[in-house]
């Protein structure tokens, strides 16, 4: 049985850890979102949804006690809605998707809320608390590696210049600023109220304000001043704050069902995943996780490379995305064609989803009808999902 | 009448006025530092949309101030946690608080017109009573108080302080006839006990005392250079470590001072000290007017006597400016037989000496800048000072000289100075004959314990007040000295107390110092009640005597290496188990070896400008002599149930792992050397030791039973394994540490986690002594290790390979 996308939604990226979100759990980020869904579905019983399944990277601490579970709580209004949380570091939004999609296509659901919630403001990198398998890290350390490691193995195997990096970077903001103004982003983004409790003169103060802009864009940035940058993880490397990607905090959902549950509530479908495909590789080149998920991803739909029309590439880092460019021969006029995460920011497990958020709307103002979301992923992996619009 | 400072105002935000704010919190104290208001927005403050009424805008001056301050290297405060005490304001919106404080401090411009301006508004909201001081270097106090209020000039006083405060000693205290005795008796023991300061009482002259006398001496020079045809370099190198002064010498000093500050303070003496016998060594000679007129003012101006160049070949280089030619050129150079000579003597009295007995150009250059300085310091009793020792004080703790005037003339010895200085035309005030008439042979004398100078109006001895308060090692009587080998003395500092102190070159630790600290702890376990360990060399200990260890590894003597390492091992042991209390008290470099004593004693009482860290990574090893372990014990304990464990411990391991040192004692608290609540911070370091010898008295006075070996202490074994192997795999990838730093670390981590025990484990100090052993022993069979020992043997300096 088919599966359709009749709802998808993101919230605006904030940075972390100081940014418009810091005073935002994620369960409450993501059930905001959910909420917003459902109040558009005012024919749908919550009942009659089956899962719901959250991506997450870091899921522990305000993460933790099953996400998944405790957003489907707050946000449907019902304790008959289970929920899963779902850790593929940063393809988990993607993966939730193909879940809900497979579920769907096989006949065990008919209609599952999927996406990913990331809040990295208050969760350091990895988690809080970091315990290497001891032997391992001794025989394969680079198992280990930090991804930023990973992303200068990449810039020294694949000949990726700093200049070349910095002026990727140069062009996702200048990207994501022109696709702010023109409001490309508007359609897919629920805004998002913000209480704040502080002290202010020894005395309790609250203070409320709406979020519903991407806040890590950088206008007006030069290559000069990214040239200055210091690199960040070797001492003589190429990678620096301004070509990788920024941490940050956002949420997104889709709302997956049958075909059945999509005559029963009379609406119109948004995308298929056509095929989503996951790869593995040596960790130390992480960033390269693409160069074999993608061409998987568009054999398993059946297509050629041709017939896609739009890419949204994960920019985790200016070395990698370049160099998958490259390798893939893709054109660089329809990959991130609004910015990436370089200029919007990465909140890890919400990617996949927000970038399919993105590339439905921009597949629907270009008319293309197939598109792919596809990303690196932590210790040596890559997904790749491919999407085709509904008219 | 009792004064408890709670908070200080301080006026005017400059370099001297942010860094005695960051002094005075330093102490603890808060304060409230006050400076003018801009009268026009920057072009920051524009673009924002500021208006002057914005607090940001009218604070803006004193804020950036403090900030530059902050930023300044070395630091003006013990640590960023002090910060918070500092407020920031101006003069026209935050002046009626100085109702708040108990001692204003005015430091701003030097102008007259400008100061009594600022003293009205002082007028206007000060509580009657409160201290009221003047940072001024040169108007005469009299002139300050000109039209004050009876309260304000009872409790008006100069406090003059030397940049940069906190590292300075001097805090000169210029009193006017009106001043209270009891504000006097307060700013001067305040000054030392609270402030760390050597507080020296000055009379209302121009330049007081230590620019008066030191600015002379550093004319003097001016002219000398010239008159001798010497170099710019070879007066340096004359006129720094060689004769106990600090390595600036005169002309970088100068360059660190300003010209402008100094031209200003000579032009000062020479305008209002008409009576001067020599007026004329306070002109400005050609070649330093030329520097003036150039604006080449030193440091701030990017160069002075001395201009950093880049050399032919790209290396760094510094410049000297050549007095005949007017330009700068490369260093050349300097040998003297004299200094070479003077090298083999250790002591700086007696090498005080072999350079005045000089038969080179460099005794020519010696004898002469000493007997202007006899001549002029004669004549300036009782025109500056009543009593010679102040004199000798304010240049000491002022131009950091070993030796002060009077202390020189005493090793040159006095009939021969007096003699070749009088045959050298200059005139010499005749209470120094006099003196010697009288058969009194030296300015000063240590008796009964205690230091006593030549009073003037006696004409006999008299101790320099304040001793009953401190104690001097040095002043120590020989009859209170119990033991000596090469390296230590063991001296008895009365109430049952001993001390135990190092004398080895840089006060390192080898076999002869663990021989004295175990004799030292024989002999208080069986006549004494505690035993303090403390020295009076430049540095309490720079760490291990590493030679040792170096030639026996060369040799592959494993046994006796391990030998060794044990015997320092059981000595830092034996300083926790010791039957009486033992304290440490520390002051500047406490390295290695001598911050792993601190890390085992009682308590350690430590002088507020120490350095301390385990530096061994630097030599290619870890720490060896308990280190390791205290640092195991140091994470067990510092654990709470429920704690991120991984955290805490790579804090514990970064800490060893690059080799932090700490930039004040209070530094040390955070990075775990010294135990909150069990160790303290002396800020005077001349009190520091009566400190410690009162705490080591308490302790056996409350009843002291010591610490028994720990069985009790939890590793958390190859739980933390994977972060340190894998935290120094990526730094080695990131190109931060070298493969072999990589190796240390790897073996530091698996010694600070007790192994590779599968579970956090709760084992004994013994266990965790052996594996730190081990590991010590097998870095020591490391080429690279070897390598690295080798090079600070023989060029002092780290390698990193």
């Amino acid at each position: 049985m088919d599966a359709y996308i009749i709802k998808a939604y993101r919230t605006a990226v904030g940075k972390a850890p100081r940014g418009l979100f810091r005073h935002m759990r994620a369960d409450d980020l993501g059930a905001n979102v959910i909420r917003h869904i459902m109040n558009e579905l005012p024919g749908l019983d919550p009942e009659r949804i089956d899962d719901v399944i959250v991506g997450n990277a870091t899921p522990e601490a305000e993460q933790g006690l099953n996400l998944g579970r405790m957003v489907s709580l707050m946000g449907l209004d019902s304790d008959k809605v289970p929920g899963m949380t779902v850790n593929r570091y940063c393809s988990s939004g993607l993966e939730t998707i193909a879940i809900a999609s497979a579920k769907i296509h096989s006949g065990m659901a008919d209609c599952i809320i999927a996406g990913g919630i990331e809040t990295m403001t208050p969760i350091p990198f990895g988690g809080w608390r970091l315990v290497p398998n001891a032997h391992v890290s001794k025989e394969h350390p680079t198992w280990y590696w930090g991804m930023g490691l990973t992303a200068e193995a990449v810039a020294r195997d694949y000949k990726v210049s700093r200049e070349d990096q910095d002026a990727f970077a140069l062009e996702s903001h200048r990207r994501a600023a022109e696709a702010i103004d023109n409001g490309r982003f508007k359609e897919g983004i629920v805004p998002i109220e913000v209480t704040e409790v502080f002290v202010k003169d020894d005395k309790r103060q609250e203070r409320t304000y709406t979020v519903d802009t991407d806040e890590g864009v950088r206008r007006g940035g030069t290559l000069e001043a990214l040239g200055k940058l210091r690199p960040v993880f070797d001492a003589k490397g190429t990678v620096t704050a301004g070509n990788a990607s920024q941490t940050s905090d956002g949420a997104a959902f889709t709302m997956v069902v049958s075909e059945r549950m999509l005559k029963e509530l009379g609406v119109e479908p948004i995308a298929q995943l056509k095929s989503y495909k996951v790869a593995g590789l040596d960790p130390r080149v992480m960033g390269m996780g693409p160069l074999y998920a993608v061409p998987d991803a568009i054999k398993s739909a059946g297509l050629k490379k041709s017939d896609i029309g739009l890419y949204e590439l994960n920019e985790a880092f200016a070395s990698q995305s370049l160099a998958v460019i490259r390798e893939l021969d893709l054109d660089p006029s329809i990959v991130n064609v609004n910015g990436g995460a370089i200029a919007l920011g990465h909140p890890l497990g919400c990617t996949g989803t927000k970038l399919s958020v993105q590339l439905f709307s921009e597949m629907r103002a270009r008319k293309e009808k197939y598109g792919i979301v596809t990303m690196c992923v932590g210790t040596g992996q890559g997904a790749a999902g491919v999407f085709e619009l509904m008219n | 009448m009792k004064r408890i400072i709670n908070k200080v105002a301080v006026l005017g935000s400059g370099v001297m006025g942010s860094r005695i704010a960051c002094h005075f919190a330093n102490i603890g104290v808060e304060v409230l530092l006050l400076d003018i208001v801009p009268r026009e927005l920057d072009p920051a403050e524009a673009k924002k949309g500021l208006t002057l009424d914005h607090p940001a805008v009218r604070n803006r001056l004193v804020n950036a101030a403090l900030e530059a301050a902050l930023k300044s290297n070395p630091s003006p405060i013990y640590s960023k946690s002090f910060i918070s005490l500092i407020e920031t304001g101006n003069f026209e919106d935050d002046m009626h608080r100085i109702a708040e404080c108990d001692w204003i401090i005015e430091v701003v411009v030097e102008r007259l017109d400008i100061k009594q301006v600022v003293f009205e508004k002082v007028e206007k909201y000060r509580k009657p009573g409160t201290l009221i001081t003047s940072n001024t270097s040169g108007i005469p106090i009299n002139m300050l108080i000109e039209g004050r209020s009876e309260d304000f000039i009872s409790h008006f006083c100069g406090s003059h302080f030397f940049n940069p405060p906190r590292y300075l000693k001097l805090l000169e205290i210029i009193p006017s006839a009106k001043t209270d005795q009891e504000v006097i008796d307060f700013l001067m023991d305040y000054g030392a006990r609270f402030l760390g300061k050597k507080t020296v009482l000055c009379k209302d002259t121009p330049a007081f005392i230590a620019n008066r006398v030191g600015v002379f001496g550093i004319q003097a020079l001016f002219h000398l250079v010239e008159e001798m045809d010497l170099s710019i370099e070879e007066v340096d190198k004359l006129t720094g470590p060689a004769m106990g002064r600090p390595k600036s010498a005169t002309f970088r000093t100068c360059d660190v001072v300003g010209l402008d500050t100094l031209i200003h303070v000579a032009n000062g003496v020479r305008e209002n000290c008409p009576k001067d016998e020599r007026s004329e060594v306070f002109a400005i000679p050609g070649y330093v007017q030329h520097l003036a007129d150039n604006k080449w003012l030193g440091s701030k101006s990017g160069q002075g006597f001395y201009k950093k160049a880049k050399a032919a070949d790209g290396s760094p280089e510094i410049l000297v400016f050549d007095i005949k030619t007017k330009a700068y050129r490369s260093q050349n150079k300097v040998k003297f037989a004299t200094l070479e000579a003077a090298k083999a003597v250790d002591a700086l009295a007696p090498r005080t000496k072999v350079l005045y007995k000089g038969k080179d150009k460099a005794g020519e250059f010696y004898r002469r800048s000493f007997h202007a300085l006899f001549s002029y310091v004669s004549n300036r009793i009782p025109e500056i000072s009543d009593e010679l020792y102040r004199i000798d004080d304010a240049l000491k703790a002022g131009f950091g000289w070993e030796l002060g005037a009077f202390e020189t003339w005493d090793a040159v010895g006095v009939a021969e100075g007096l003699k070749a200085t009088l045959a050298e035309g200059l005139k010499v005030s005749p209470w120094v004959q006099d003196m010697l008439d009288k058969g009194i042979t030296s300015f000063y004398r240590v008796n009964e314990g205690q230091r006593e100078y030549y009073d003037l109006t006696s004409h006999t001895y008299k101790v320099i007040p304040g001793q009953d308060q401190t104690i001097s090692l040095a002043n120590i009587s020989d009859d209170k000295v119990l033991w000596k080998n090469s390296g230590t003395t063991v001296k008895d500092l009365g109430d049952g107390i001993l001390n135990l102190e190092f004398h080895t070159k840089m006060n390192t630790i080898g076999s002869e110092v663990l021989q004295g600290l175990n004799k030292a702890m024989d002999m208080a376990e069986k006549d004494y009640r505690g035993l303090v360990i403390s020295n009076e060399g430049q540095n309490f200990s720079a760490g291990a005597n590493v030679g040792m260890i170096f030639m026996m590894a060369v040799e592959q003597e494993f046994d006796e290496l391990d030998m060794a390492v044990k015997l320092f091992q059981q000595t830092t042991t034996r300083l926790r188990h010791c039957g009486v209390p033992v304290i440490a008290a520390p002051h500047g470099l406490t390295l290695g070896g001598g911050c792993e004593i601190c890390l085992h004693v009682d308590k350690v009482i430590a002088h507020a400008e120490s350095y301390i860290g385990l530096v061994e990574f630097g030599v290619g090893l870890i720490p060896g002599g308990g280190g390791t372990k205290e640092f195991a014990v140091r994470l067990a304990d510092e654990l709470h149930e429920g704690d991120i464990e991984t955290n805490q411990f790579r804090n514990r391991f970064l800490t060893i792992g690059q080799a932090k040192v700490s930039t004040s004692a209070q530094e040390a608290f955070e990075l775990g050397y010294l135990r909150q609540g069990q160790d303290e911070v002396v800020v005077s370091r001349e009190h520091q030791l009566s400190v410690a010898k009162a705490r080591c008295l308490a302790m056996a006075d409350q009843g002291y039973t010591s610490p028994k070996p720990r069985k009790d202490i939890r590793v958390l074994g190859s739980e933390v394994l994977g972060i340190v192997n894998i935290g120094a795999h990526s730094m080695m990838s990131g190109n931060y540490i070298s493969d072999h730093d990589r190796i240390i670390s790897e073996k530091l981590g698996f010694a600070l986690a007790g192994g590779d025990l599968s579970t956090p484990t709760v084992v004994t100090e013994k266990y965790l002594l052996d594996l730190e052993r081990r590991k010590f022993l097998e870095l020591c069979g490391e080429r690279k290790t070897l390598e690295r020992l080798q090079s600070i043997i023989t060029t002092g300096k780290v390698l990193r390979n």
